[in-house]
């Protein structure tokens, strides 16, 4: 059953990423250099909407949260650092 | 009704309603079954599934053990999901490009940038992906799974990632694009 849960999910997931334009090399590579903002907006867009809901989910004691992605400072900051120079390259 | 099928006919949505429909499933994935969404955590999972079949003693360590765990996971599903759900998106405004020519390399504006071999294409993408899912590995996830999952959850890593991964990208379109920046 989960997994039935996980693949219609992640059908929407990879539908509103071909929607939104982010399955193009041009996309990504122009919100490096300014030129486009659909990348940002995008994902701002998802943060705000899923914060909202998730935040209000939990306050109503409907959902608890999953196990958070852990925070160490230098490795967030090494790996987002490298992951830009592959994201810059290919467009993923 | 018309308009619900004009909308899914047209190539490019606004970002912001797309971001919307991610932000639902990024809410729906935690509510209907506690995960979240990501994608480079399902490869390290198939990686590890072959490694071990493969050569077992290589992989027989603590990250496969214990941080990424080999098997078909939910992510893995999910990802095949998401194969499939961004060829339906293709399919739905015609630009599906099954087996044609240039089907692989129809950016123009990658061609203008790196030339027309489709070869080149092929080695660039193989190679920037390794250097992604290398990143995905030391920062503990991608765009989807730490950017976005985790910065819905208020996580400071997701926005250290996000800090380090635009500051670098800027950098290396820089040095791509040089003066056509």
């Amino acid at each position: 059953m989960n997994y039935v849960i996980a693949l219609f999910l992640g059908g929407f997931f990879g539908f509103s990423l071909n929607k939104a334009g982010l399955t193009k090399y041009n996309k990504i590579v122009n919100q490096f250099r300014f030129t486009d903002m659909a990348v940002l907006k995008f994902m701002m867009t998802a943060l705000v909407v899923a914060m909202i809901g998730l935040y209000s989910l939990r306050g109503l004691g409907l959902v608890k949260f999953p196990a958070v992605p852990n925070t160490y400072i230098v490795g967030n900051l090494v790996g987002g650092l490298i992951f830009g120079i592959g994201m810059a390259l290919t467009g993923y | 009704m018309n308009w619900i099928i004009k909308q899914i006919h047209k190539e490019t949505w606004s970002p912001y309603a797309a971001g919307i429909l991610l932000g639902i499933v990024g809410i729906l994935a935690v509510v209907l079954s506690n995960t979240l969404l990501g994608a480079s955590g399902a490869f390290e999972n198939i990686a590890g599934l072959i490694g071990k079949a493969i050569a077992p003693q290589a992989f027989d360590n603590t990250y496969f053990k214990f941080v990424m765990p080999p098997g078909i996971t939910w992510g893995v599903i999910l990802l095949v999901g998401v194969f499939f759900g961004g060829m339906i998106g293709a399919a739905t405004s015609g630009t599906l490009k099954w087996g044609k020519k240039d089907a692989v390399n129809s950016d123009f504006q990658w061609k203008s940038i790196f030339g027309p071999q489709t070869w080149k294409r092929w080695v660039l993408g193989f190679v920037g992906a390794i250097i992604l899912e290398y990143a995905a590995g030391i920062a503990g996830g991608c765009t989807s799974g730490l950017a976005i999952s985790g910065g819905m959850l208020l996580v400071p890593a997701a926005f250290l990632f996000i800090a380090g991964m635009f500051a670098s990208g800027i950098v290396t379109a820089l040095v791509i694009y040089r003066d056509r920046y």
